[in-house]
């Protein structure tokens, strides 16, 4: 888990989602049109527009207090077949988790542990209750005719999938938030006298490099390492990593937090960590305050303060100054630290998100209710997947349509992707099943005849199927907020609440207009 | 005066079709037909004859293949028009785990009725449906009968204009059924419509002004049930107990006059007169029993 998410910016995100929306609004369209062109004639297209006209009518038309009636029904409804006692569950879970938890671990890895198993817990358990739920509500309404009761009164088809989307949520709300509170309870009791549950508020820069003659770069150097995150300085040159901090407030102090990683090309000094520098840089005054040097706490935590006023010695004016942090090296809002390895011949390895400044820490509470808010979203998100799909699925099929939605939105996108962009060898369906068969391994080169293009062209056509699929369906791993509360960090508003805010919400409108044109267009008929 | 239409159906077909759009059945072929304001309207009908799918075309559950239908002066599909009408399903798809207090709460929700109206409403279809000690009990609980008076109640719940009632008196007792003959043409009287499908040709010859009668999807009768069921080239007459000479003298008068008895006796009561009467003199005597005479002794 990186905490090294791009921030969330809405506005361009919003016009994303209304040319996404757009386009597929008109696709759609079109090939109503089109359709009802050759099944209707000349009527087709004005039927398709009175389609439109009704259905632009019935959300205008909308009646809260019908919505809040089929809401309080989802409610009871849930309530009475017993899907709170998920709660129940989860509370004989708590009562003997503990036993089951190390407790010889570290204290911090301990409040870890605590917090990830609680937050996993709440989230594993409501899940599938508001799967089974969300999926199986409205079906069941169709396959016993109650829905007959319902939709001859004066009640539009999208009161319908919205009253039990709300219903939903608010029975998911309520088991999330009683889970929450006694997992809040359960964690405190958990945490060992000498750990304290923490909840800091890290503050991110951008990162670049500057190589061994003090050029700037993107990256530093690879130390041979597959995996790319981390970029390596030289240690024992001009080669550093530059930090450039968002400085808005002004502090008496600032306290910066790392872990960086060693890569060493010889012993170095037995027992010692490799020497790390930091240097305060204000490029427009040109001033560099080099802070003194400490050693890396390989696979630890470096936390350095820095007063306001720093007193350092000047190399260039060979003088002792003090400079203030605030009036003087911060530039433009903007503060540059410098980290520099001081062994030569040894290389320490950084990413962006391995230093960051550390922002008065806000309360654990805040932070925990946060990723259970982060549940909930998850949960709220399904039921609207699960509430449309069951308008025009069955049951069973529905809970399979977003179990995968679910399943692949939080594990296989990346698979996904790398499919679509020929990373991952061995071609499509097809030809998979080809290679197999014929014992052809992906390196081997395939002979170039027409059933072998033809093979690749069906193949190209899956591809496509598994584009959309993979650009339809959203990383739902931003819901997961756990990592985040369990290494002692708060949930960022701009790069983790925001966007699954949005998320639900970008999902939902769709959903809500799917849902509303599949119950109008179909018999209300069980069959 | 010619009354206003209520229900105007024009050249409804409707054919079901499978998943392939293949056609599977062909259950109402060009029905047209017309519902007037304040009548009791019948729709007859054996097994799979187009009753209920016409109900349900009125209600825009289904949609027509072909043909047009109008209620209340709208399209069936326009869900506006069902402000004005109440619907009594075949079978009872309440939610069984409402009580009759929620179900009839949920559904006055639906009409956009406030809290007040709800509850007032709630407490006199209680009262008029006779559900007064099950109020709190979940319809799970209930009896079929039961069911069927909450269904009947919940079709009630906005005062409709116009009621459909599939099958009203299914699964009612003879006093359950008096009681929604009764409470029909109370409806009429109140200048509501009802059109009703039934199984039962005795309720709807009971309730009913004018009737269709459906076969294989088509229309095979229609009209009022007096003109229907009249025997033009016959009299009926009804005189207090005669003696066999008076019946004689009878007989050659009519001869007199070209005509002839077909047939005469004592007139029986129905058997749902005879029942309600007994269920009634219970009421009033319960410690009364039936004794057998001598002859049943043996």
């Amino acid at each position: 888990m990186t905490f090294d998410h791009a921030p969330f910016l809405f506005g361009p995100a919003l016009l994303h989602w209304v040319l996404v929306f757009g386009c597929f609004a008109g696709i759609v369209f079109s090939v109503s049109v089109l359709i009802a062109l050759g099944v209707y004639g000349a009527s087709g297209p004005t039927a398709v527009m009175g389609r439109v006209w009704q259905g632009l009518h019935d959300f205008l038309g909308i009646s809260p207090r019908r919505i809040w009636a089929i809401s309080l029904l989802t409610i009871k409804e849930a309530v009475r077949r017993k899907a709170l006692f998920v709660f129940v569950v989860f509370a004989s879970l708590v009562m003997f988790a503990g036993w089951f938890l190390e407790s010889d671990l570290r204290a911090d890895l301990q409040v870890k542990n605590a917090v990830s198993f609680a937050l996993t817990t709440i989230s594993w358990l409501t899940l599938p209750v508001v799967l089974l739920l969300s999926c199986w509500g409205l079906p069941e309404d169709i396959r016993l005719r109650s829905i007959h009761t319902i939709v001859t009164k004066p009640v539009r088809r999208n009161e319908i999938v919205m009253g039990r989307i709300l219903g939903f949520s608010i029975v998911a709300s309520l088991i999330v938030s009683m889970m929450g509170v006694v997992g809040y309870v359960w964690i405190r009791r958990q945490v060992p006298n000498n750990a304290e549950l923490i909840c800091r508020v890290p503050v991110y820069g951008e990162l670049s490099f500057l190589d061994r003659e003090g050029n700037l770069t993107d990256k530093g150097v690879n130390t041979g390492d597959i995996w790319e995150f981390r970029s390596y300085v030289e240690g024992g040159t001009r080669s550093s990593a530059v930090y450039k901090f968002p400085m808005d407030k002004v502090t008496d102090n600032v306290r910066f937090e790392s872990r960086f990683e060693a890569f060493r090309t010889h012993k170095g000094r037995i027992g010692q960590s490799l020497l790390v520098r930091y240097v305060l840089v204000n490029p427009t005054k040109g001033l560099r305050v080099p802070l003194g040097s400490f050693e890396v706490a390989e696979f630890g935590l470096n936390e350095k303060d820095v007063d306001r006023q720093i007193s350092f010695f000047d190399e260039d004016k060979n003088d002792n100054r003090t400079v203030d942090l605030f009036d003087d090296v911060v530039d433009q809002n903007t503060l540059t630290v410098e980290v520099q390895c001081l062994d030569a011949g040894q290389y320490l390895g950084m990413a962006r998100p391995d230093m960051f400044i550390r922002m008065p820490d806000r309360s654990f509470v805040v932070g925990y209710f946060k990723a259970v808010v982060g549940v909930l979203l998850l949960s709220i998100f399904l039921i609207s997947i699960g509430v449309t799909s069951s308008t025009f699925v069955k049951g069973p099929v529905s809970i399979l349509l977003t179990f995968t939605v679910l399943l692949v939105g939080q594990g296989f996108r990346e698979f996904m992707l790398k499919l679509i962009t020929g990373e991952q060898k061995g071609g499509g369906p097809i030809e998979s099943w080809y290679r197999l068969i014929t014992h052809m391994n992906d390196t081997l080169q395939l002979p170039d005849n027409f059933g072998v293009k033809l093979m690749q062209s069906i193949d190209n056509l899956f591809m496509g199927g598994l584009w959309l699929v993979q650009h339809l369906i959203p990383d739902l791993s931003y819901f997961v907020m756990s990592p985040y509360v369990a290494n002692g960090f708060d949930v960022p508003w701009s790069t983790a609440m925001a966007k699954c805010i949005a998320m639900t919400v970008g999902y939902l409108v769709p959903c809500l207009l799917v849902g509303y044109y599949s119950l109008t267009l179909r018999e209300l008929e069980a069959k | 005066m010619e009354k206003q239409p209520v229900i105007q159906i024009k050249n409804l077909t409707k054919i079901y079709r499978d998943f392939w759009g293949r056609k599977k059945v062909r259950a109402l072929n060009s029905l047209s037909l017309e519902v007037k304001k304040g009548e009791v309207f019948g729709l007859l009908g054996p097994n799979g004859s187009g009753k209920t799918t016409t109900m349900k075309l009125l209600l825009g559950l289904l949609f027509p293949t072909e043909g047009e239908i109008n209620v209340l002066g709208k399209p069936a599909s326009d869900v506006s028009k069902n402000e004005w009408i109440g619907y009594l399903p075949e079978e009872s798809y309440l939610y069984r785990f409402l009580n009759a207090e929620e179900t009839l709460d949920f559904y006055g929700r639906l009409f956009d009725m406030s809290a007040q109206q709800r509850k007032e409403r709630a407490n006199q279809l209680i009262e008029k449906v006779g559900l007064q000690n099950a109020r709190k009990r979940q319809l799970k609980e209930y009896s079929k009968g039961m069911t069927r008076r909450i269904g009947l109640a919940q079709a009630l719940i906005n005062d409709p204009d116009l009621v459909l009632l599939d099958e009203p008196t299914s699964g009612l007792d003879p006093l359950g059924s008096r009681d929604m003959k009764d409470l029909i043409v109370k409806l009429r009287d109140e200048g509501k419509s009802v059109v009703m499908c039934s199984h039962l040709l005795a309720d709807v010859q009971d309730v009913c002004d004018r009737i269709a009668i459906l076969y294989a999807g088509e229309l095979k009768e229609l009209g009022s049930v007096e003109d229907l069921l009249k025997e033009q080239h016959e009299t009926e007459l009804l005189t207090s107990k005669l003696s066999p000479e008076a019946v004689i003298d009878i007989e050659a008068v009519l001869a007199k006059h070209n005509a002839k008895l077909l047939r005469h006796g004592h007139p029986t009561n129905s058997l749902e007169d005879l029942f309600l009467k007994t269920v009634q003199k219970s009421q009033e005597r319960p410690g009364q029993r039936y004794v057998p005479t001598g002859s049943e002794k043996t």
